[in-house]
């Protein structure tokens, strides 16, 4: 694919972290004492009407009010194309329905959870919220989602340079999906405060939730956050293999390690996952600034949206968080590249680029 | 970007065959599907669905997989469809594994995690349910078939209800386009569940006899069960490798009808956008499609609103027509997968298959579709559409490989 440029021209971010409000960034890090992160919200009815409100799921809210911050951002600027992903979308609508089904031995159930629970419902509702026909689709591959659906956007600004996507992501922090996947040691066992999951290495991490969607265009504006370089993603790589993969990635971008500014990793605070990205972040990365977020947001399939929400954050702002700080080095006139390794369950490897934008 | 995308496999098993010459035979006999639930535990025995009469182990064992451990019954489809492609495409163990993988589903392993919904909430100990721990992944399905068959380069999985398979041939072929791989297996898998079937139901929308895809009198649709795979490849490995395509993909198109999470405009905006540009990708006229591979799911609404946008896009020259969904049921995010694979078959056998129990034309239309088989039919380009909750409406157009 021949390189060409695309920028982000507008955010919104709805996370267990104060970060629907685009005009400050992390002003005061939210603290969790059990090991479940959930997301600050705004006030709903700045964003959707009160008659419309009442049938939506707690996620579709989330979901709908991020991408209308995202679009405010973007100075209204129509999408002619919405792109989603989600890990476990609305699990709470089918665990509803189904508890429903297994009470009533499938008896006269109703519908509404059942219409809510496909894992399109907030690509769809967004598209008739605003009007936009244009090409839409959800993508659910767990670590790989997110990445996935920006993959896909940038493909389609490459044909044709006109368009604007709308690219987002939303999962819930469910109770249903905590209680099954806890049984699999993806959660700490011990309650875990949140701002001190790096401190006490364990199995598991935390889980987490959020929604982020983000306007991408071939063209800059005054409300540009930040450029989008280039994604990959590498399935269930060795250690070997995805570094000379992250190697290559940045070669292809005409970068060198060096270059990167800021390196912010995926690592969840759980031993059995973080080794490799945090021996490549030892090994490549001393330079730059490293930043962390799994305990800003938890663990979940598309958290890798909230570390491309801090990237451009950083960028556009100048300003580094120290609560996401891992390292100490001298502080850069000008921070210019960004580079993100997430990882979901040590098997899903993604990189994302960014630039100033 | 003038990378021509071809098809050189494909896989197929549904309720009317496990392979895809079983569902050819089934197809020109006017053989269908539709029974009553035997394998499926549900009270809603006497629903017609379009069931594959074989129980999860005699599935792991077709997809000689017998240890089979973690795959639920949407993985087991998957995995013997998208071995049928491979085998039909003959490719390497090296191909194999530097080819991407996309595969689509509705609701993942939901007929596990309904039978173990508490065991999996509740229990910490060993038992049938610890195989399927994530299996309310709707990704875990594609992980695990790439593991199987030692899938590297990429995993992805798309779902957009009942268009799903379509967005999945369509990302593949776009990552082709762009040279980010040179062989993607794509398709959709789709397993009956109580979870959909209930689902549907509580919607009203089930027929509770054999579905009647747009007759007048339709009153619904009949679920099914199935999966088919599509080997996708770029023309420069094709020219390489000296394979013989079975079929050419000219276009594709993606729509959304910005309308309602369950129903489509009356006068179905967004299946005549996803017609539209399947077209226009391709270059190609309405005049040249031969034959229409329709959504057809036998709903009130849907059938209404993909007739109109038909007319509307073919005005007095509609090309034959027919929906398929009477033989195999709706297989939801396998159903573009699946009659995608018919489509081929109606190019290579040039054929069309007979749109089964339709009696009588639908009085907001002036067109209705095929009854009986029309052979040496002269199809060039077959247009296939899947339409779905939350507005997704996808069209695929397919070509001879000549």
């Amino acid at each position: 694919m021949e390189k060409k440029s695309y920028f982000v021209n507008g955010v919104g971010v709805i996370s267990p972290q104060y970060t629907f409000d685009n005009t400050v960034f992390l002003p005061q890090p939210q603290e969790y004492e059990n090991t479940i992160l959930k997301c600050v919200v705004p006030d709903f009815k700045a964003y959707i009407q009160p008659v419309q409100l009442r049938r939506l799921s707690r996620l579709l809210r989330i979901g709908l009010s991020a991408a209308i911050t995202c679009l405010r951002d973007a100075k209204d600027e129509a999408p002619t194309g919405i792109i989603t992903s989600t890990g476990y979308g609305f699990l709470d609508d089918t665990a509803k329905f189904l508890t429903e089904l297994l009470q009533q031995d499938e008896k006269q159930l109703t519908p509404t959870h059942f219409m809510q629970s496909t894992y399109n419902a907030l690509g769809g509702l967004v598209a008739s919220h605003i009007q936009c026909t244009g090409y839409n689709t959800t993508y659910v591959s767990k670590g790989f989602a997110f990445e996935t659906a920006l993959c896909d956007a940038l493909m389609r600004l490459n044909e044709d340079a006109s368009q604007h996507f709308l690219v987002g992501s939303y999962d819930e922090a469910d109770a249903t999906q905590f209680a099954v996947n806890s049984k699999a040691g993806y959660y700490r066992a011990e309650p875990t405060n949140n701002l001190k999951l790096f401190e006490r290495p364990a199995a598991g991490s935390l889980q987490g939730e959020g929604a982020a969607f983000f306007f991408i265009s071939a063209h800059k504006t005054e409300q540009t956050w930040c450029s989008i370089k280039d994604t990959r993603m590498m399935y269930a790589p060795g250690e070997e293999e995805l570094t000379s993969a992250l190697i290559d990635f940045l070669l292809v971008n005409l970068l060198s390690a060096e270059d990167v500014d800021i390196f912010i990793n995926g690592a969840s605070g759980d031993v059995d996952h973080d080794g490799i990205i945090n021996r490549i972040g030892e090994r490549f990365f001393t330079k730059s600034e490293q930043l962390r977020f799994k305990h800003l947001c938890g663990e979940y399939c598309t958290a890798s949206s909230f570390a491309l929400w801090m990237g451009a954050s950083v960028l556009k702002k100048q300003q580094i968080p120290g609560i996401a700080r891992m390292n100490c080095v001298p502080e850069k006139a000008s921070l210019k590249n960004v580079l993100i390794v997430n990882q979901y369950g040590g098997r899903d490897y993604t990189f994302i680029l960014l630039e100033r934008g | 970007m003038s990378q021509r995308i071809f098809i050189t496999g494909f896989g197929a098993i549904t309720s009317i065959g496990e392979n895809v010459d079983e569902n050819f035979q089934s197809l020109v006999e006017a053989r269908c599907g539709i029974g009553k639930a035997d394998v499926l535990e549900t009270v809603h025995r006497d629903m017609p669905v379009c069931e594959i009469k074989l129980h999860d182990r005699e599935l792991l064992e077709l997809a000689k997989a017998p240890g089979g451990k973690g795959f639920t019954r949407t993985a087991t489809l998957g995995l013997i469809a998208v071995k049928e492609a491979i085998r039909s495409a003959e490719l390497s163990r090296q191909e194999i594994h530097d080819s991407a993988f996309i595969s689509a589903t509705s609701t993942g392993g939901i007929r596990e995690f309904e039978k173990y919904f508490y065991q999996l909430q509740e229990n910490t100990g060993p038992g049938p349910w610890s195989q399927f721990r994530d299996t309310a992944n709707p990704g875990d399905h594609a992980e695990r078939i790439a593991d199987e068959l030692g899938i590297k380069k990429y995993v992805g999985t798309v779902s957009t209800a009942c268009s799903s398979a379509a967005n999945a041939i369509m990302m593949g072929a776009q990552m082709i386009k762009h040279q980010q791989v040179d062989r993607v297996i794509c398709g959709g898998t789709e397993a009956l569940s109580k979870f959909t079937l209930n689902g549907f139901n509580s919607l009203f929308i089930l027929d509770k006899e054999h579905c009647k895809p747009f007759d007048e009198k339709r009153k619904g649709l009949n679920l099914g069960e199935g999966a088919a795979y599509l080997i996708l490849e770029s023309e420069q490995v094709v020219n390489r490798s000296r394979r013989k395509p079975v079929a050419e993909l000219k276009g594709y198109g993606n729509a959304n009808d910005a309308f309602h999470q369950t129903a489509s405009s009356p006068e179905g905006t967004g299946a005549w956008k996803a017609m539209l540009e399947a077209l226009q990708s391709a270059h190609l006229d309405p005049v040249h499609v031969g034959y229409i591979n329709a959504h057809g799911t036998a709903t009130e609404n849907n059938d209404l609103s993909e007739g109109l946008a038909i007319q509307k896009i073919f005005g007095d020259d509609v090309p034959h027509f027919s929906s398929t969904k009477p033989y195999t049921g709706h297989t939801l995010a396998a159903a573009g997968s699946i009659e995608a694979v018919f489509s081929i078959l109606a190019l290579r056998h040039q054929v069309v298959f007979p749109n089964l129990n339709f009696g009588q034309p639908m009085k907001e239309l002036t067109i209705s579709p095929v009854t009986g088989i029309l052979r040496n039919a002269k199809i060039e380009y077959v247009l296939s559409n899947s339409f779905g909750f939350g507005g997704n409406t996808s069209s695929l157009l397919l070509g001879s490989a000549a």
